[in-house]
């Protein structure tokens, strides 16, 4: 490579951005991802692509694909959050020292009730979760998951716990 | 309860944009069971929802998302202006990582250890790119050289920090990909224990979950590579099942085709010849000719043999006429062995057995001249086919016994040396028959990547 291919290589490179940005806008927007959030996302597509140029056939398809991908992850974190602070609220709920003995134990069986709804590996992981208080390196040697899985299937039963809880309580008054 | 979130927070809340606290304060309104707000949230949950299934996005209305679009611009043109600043950056450091590759080559291995273990000059991740690059070229010509390579760039990423990548996540992607390429070579070498640790350290990179989606799908096409070697031919499909899903995902048509083809060839293996063929066909249809013709090539001459092998000798014949003109285009001496060997093994399928007979003698001597014994073997082994189906037994017995001599005079492969040992006492005793001479031919294949397979023969 010589000094002189470098201005070329810019220069093909914002054709390739211009190009594309009209279709990342419509992107972002229908993920609804919100302006600010934007810059990390397209900042490390970019980053990556630079870096790996020379194996990417198709640079706009693998742009488009790899940020779309990159959209649904932060969805998938965002939602994150909704699970842990849910499953923060159960496990504080479950923790409660003052709570009457009658109160504790509708709390419990509205609980169990939920977990029954949904589908046989949660109810075991989420019943050991609330009823034990395992925690993940525990759940996954008790369940025979790897620990690099136990996170993925916790996440997922969480969810479905998050959608059951947060459509009836626990605490019906 | 009385105090309820308004509408928008409860939006926020479904959506996981809240502070923490915040979210903890509305799961908590929620989990005490009030029925309004349960109600307002039962339809929030869709819209996020569709992110997750791209069908659904694309009947959401057009004019609504250019309508909200524009307060992206400014973010896109500032990291655009970033982006360009980094390019030319990148490929300034590039270019100096190529003349670093070029010094580090030329100087023993102890003076490369000492220069990437000590020298600041050297500590680039460009070079530790050209570097797993290059192990990967090396690969089928050199395997040890590129085992040597691939843990430079080990031992160069490890001590690379997350501000000389440019990030932790282009750390971490580089790392899965060092580790890969590492066990990539190994298995190349034929040292498939130590290919196996090295790939189970890419995996829980991958696991860990920093690696691009990129990355990953070459981090399993390679771990793919290792589960076709061992033989795990369920678990490599499932492993290219997934590298292709994820090239379709990134719009990568090519490599698509690439994963197809590797597919096929797992396929092949494992004796679905059917599956093989259809694999091929679709890898033709995605990989484009005319950017990436040997590859293309590849994946006919396979289509070619596998026709072949299934019986279906004419249609061969028809796609070899085709086919000629790419093996002449490319005009390298090994493209042109191999046209010349599939027009031995289609002649021998349509029973021409003088022009088969000519094709494997000169194929045979061109390897054998190359020094390429194991391929002369092969080739004198379809020679041998021709001899059975002619009932020379002399000429049988005379292929046999060269092929052993050769094979005698390697101190490698001494399970091949068996099986053609094996062979050659048949063709003695007069009762090697077609059957046998294509169990040495399928062994010897296998056995090539894999010296620990044993040979028996099937009655």
């Amino acid at each position: 490579m010589s000094a002189l291919d470098q201005p070329q290589v810019e220069a093909s490179l914002e054709i390739l951005l211009r190009d594309v940005q009209p279709r990342l806008k419509v992107l972002f927007a229908r993920y609804r991802i919100p302006p600010q959030d934007t810059e990390d996302i397209v900042q490390q597509a970019l980053l990556a692509l630079i870096y790996q140029r020379q194996a990417i056939r198709d640079p706009v398809a693998w742009m488009m694909g790899t940020i779309r991908n990159k959209c649904l992850l932060y969805w998938r974190e965002q939602r994150r959050k909704l699970y842990d602070a849910v499953d923060a609220a159960v496990l504080e709920f479950m923790a409660e020292p003052t709570a009457p003995d009658q109160e504790e134990a509708d709390l419990r069986r509205d609980l169990t009730h939920a977990i029954e709804q949904l589908p046989e590996r949660c109810r075991s992981l989420l019943s050991l979760r609330y009823s034990q208080g395992y925690e993940a390196p525990e759940l996954a040697e008790r369940m025979g998951y790897s620990p690099s899985s136990i996170n993925k299937i916790t996440t997922r039963c969480l969810a479905a716990l998050t959608r059951h809880l947060v459509a009836s309580g626990i605490l019906c008054e | 309860m009385t105090d309820h979130p308004t509408p928008d927070a409860l939006e926020q809340f479904i959506l996981g944009q809240l502070s923490t606290a915040e979210t903890r304060e509305i799961a908590f309104h929620l989990l005490n069971g009030c029925p309004h707000c349960q109600q307002a949230t039962s339809t929030l949950w869709e819209p996020a929802d569709s992110f997750e299934d791209p069908t659904i996005l694309d009947v959401i209305c057009q004019e609504e998302d250019e309508a909200s679009a524009d307060g992206y611009d400014a973010v896109l043109d500032r990291v655009f202006d970033k982006v360009a600043a980094t390019e030319a950056a990148f490929a300034a450091q590039r270019f100096q990582a190529g003349a670093l590759l070029a010094e580090l080559i030329q100087v023993p291995a102890e003076r490369q250890h000492l220069l990437v273990t000590n020298s600041q000059r050297f500590r680039s991740r460009a070079l530790c790119d050209l570097l797993v690059e290059e192990s990967h070229e090396t690969g089928f010509q050199d395997p040890r050289r590129a085992v040597e390579l691939a843990k430079l760039a080990l031992l160069l990423v490890d001590r690379l920090t997350a501000a000389d990548c440019g990030g932790e996540d282009v750390r971490e992607s580089l790392r899965a990909r060092v580790w890969a390429q590492l066990g990539n070579a190994h298995r190349i070498h034929s040292n498939l224990n130590e290919a196996e640790e090295a790939l189970a350290v890419a995996q829980e990179l991958l696991a860990a979950g920093g690696v691009g989606l990129f990355d990953r799908a070459r981090v399993l096409a390679l771990l793919a590579s290792l589960r076709r070697a061992q033989e795990q031919f369920a678990e490599a499909l499932r492993l290219f099942d997934r590298v292709a899903g994820i090239y379709k995902k990134l719009g990568q048509w090519n490599l698509m085709g690439r994963t197809l083809l590797q597919k096929s060839l797992v396929c092949g293996e494992a004796g679905d010849i059917e599956a093989e063929m259809s694999l091929l066909r679709r890898a033709l249809d995605l990989i484009d000719p005319q950017n990436d013709p040997r590859l293309f090539l590849a994946a006919r001459h396979n289509l070619i043999h596998a026709l072949n092998e299934s019986g279906r000798s004419r249609e061969a014949f028809a796609l070899l006429f085709h086919s000629r003109p790419l093996y002449l285009k490319m005009g390298d001496r090994m493209n042109l062995l191999k046209l010349r060997w599939v027009e031995g093994l289609v002649a021998a399928g349509l029973h021409r057995h003088d022009q088969a007979e000519a094709a494997f003698r000169e194929v045979r001597e061109a390897y054998a001249g190359l020094g390429l014994d194991y391929d002369a073997a092969l080739a004198s082994l379809d020679l041998a086919g021709i001899y059975v189906a002619q009932g020379r037994t002399a000429d049988l017995l005379r292929v046999t016994e060269e092929t052993v001599a050769v094979f005698q005079s390697r101190s490698t492969h001494r399970e091949a040396l068996a099986a053609v040992l094996a062979l050659c006492g048949a063709a003695r005793q007069e009762e090697a028959g077609a059957g046998l001479v294509r169990q040495v031919s399928e062994f010897l294949k296998r056995a090539r990547n894999n010296p620990n397979l044993q040979f028996s023969a099937n009655p």
